[in-house]
């Protein structure tokens, strides 16, 4: 189901699927992003602290969420003929192997330019306890010949 | 650049790469082109759920505005190993990423050939920790920027 532009309204909602996270997820992404920080990898090496933070065992990539909420913002704009123009995040609880995370989208503004339309959106994702491990904003074009 | 030939070992030359006390912003990242597969695409699309037709279907890629296959906007996660050498201050153990922003201008696609122009931005002491801020900016074969962002990087101590 496409939007259109004008049919967009503040509180607007996007939700993005679920992903569950374990040590083959990270071990993956690993693979594919080619990050083989030990941060992702060594248990061992993740027993001991970073300055006042001590995470216990290995942690998701931040990056795997903004993986998730790229596929949530893309799979939301392409059929309507946007364009995920931007999106800025900042990770703020770490993600650990058995966490279930989902990333959802709230409208917060849109804008008509000289030239295109945009929307800015509210972006973060939850864990299973509801928790927020990741925080952002995101804009989407929707360009001048898109449906209105 | 083959996965074979990545270096997973990030300890290794481990001593060679830049410390906080090293970097110094403004300066240029040693960097390598590297050439984006649609193998190393759809790996990348598959660790994060990416489905998407235009990442995987060409029949019906051409169908579409992008008039074929195309990676998805996030790929820069995969090109900022991708383009840098063992020794770059990014893979050193321990190195935290607090966040990033990153704006698109035009999708990769396989088969291009990526470059990058990165550096230090900014490094700052906040809380007792060692941040430091990188610039990157991805261009393909044509010299067309794909996308460009920055990221906060809280370093080792």
């Amino acid at each position: 189901m496409s939007v259109t532009f004008d049919s967009l309204a503040p509180g607007y909602r996007i939700d993005g699927p679920a992903f569950d996270v374990s040590r083959e997820s990270i071990r993956a992404f690993c693979e594919a992003s080619l990050d083989f920080n030990p941060l992702h990898l060594d248990d061992n090496y993740m027993q001991g602290s970073f300055g006042k933070t001590n995470f216990g065992g290995i942690i998701m990539h931040g990056m795997n969420n903004f993986g998730l909420i790229t596929r949530m913002l893309t799979d939301w704009a392409y059929p309507a003929g946007a364009v995920h123009r931007r999106l800025e995040t900042r990770w703020v609880k770490p993600v650990k192997p058995g966490d279930t995370i989902r990333p959802h989208g709230t409208l917060k503004s849109k804008l008509a330019t000289e030239k295109s339309r945009w929307a800015v959106i509210d972006v973060e994702v939850r864990n299973q306890r509801d928790e927020v491990v990741a925080t952002g904003e995101a804009m989407v074009e929707f360009p001048l010949g898109a449906a209105k | 650049m083959s996965a074979q030939a990545f270096e997973t070992d990030f300890w290794k030359d481990a001593k060679q790469r830049k410390i906080w006390d090293d970097i110094v912003p403004g300066e240029a990242r040693k960097t390598i082109p590297y050439t984006l597969t649609l193998e190393a695409i759809q790996k990348y699309c598959r660790s994060v759920g990416e489905n998407h037709p235009l990442y995987f279907d060409e029949d019906y890629a051409r169908t579409t505005p992008y008039g074929g296959l195309i990676a998805p906007p996030s790929i820069h996660i995969l090109l900022m190993f991708a383009c840098t050498p063992t020794d770059d201050w990014m893979r050193s153990p321990g190195t935290v990423n607090a966040g990033q922003s990153w704006s698109y201008n035009i999708p990769a696609r396989p088969g291009d050939t990526i470059s990058l122009q990165a550096r230090a931005l900014d490094k700052f002491i906040k809380k007792e920790r060692l941040f430091v801020i990188h610039d990157n900016v991805f261009f393909n074969q044509r010299g067309e920027v794909i996308c460009s962002g920055r990221g906060w990087t809280i370093r080792p101590m």
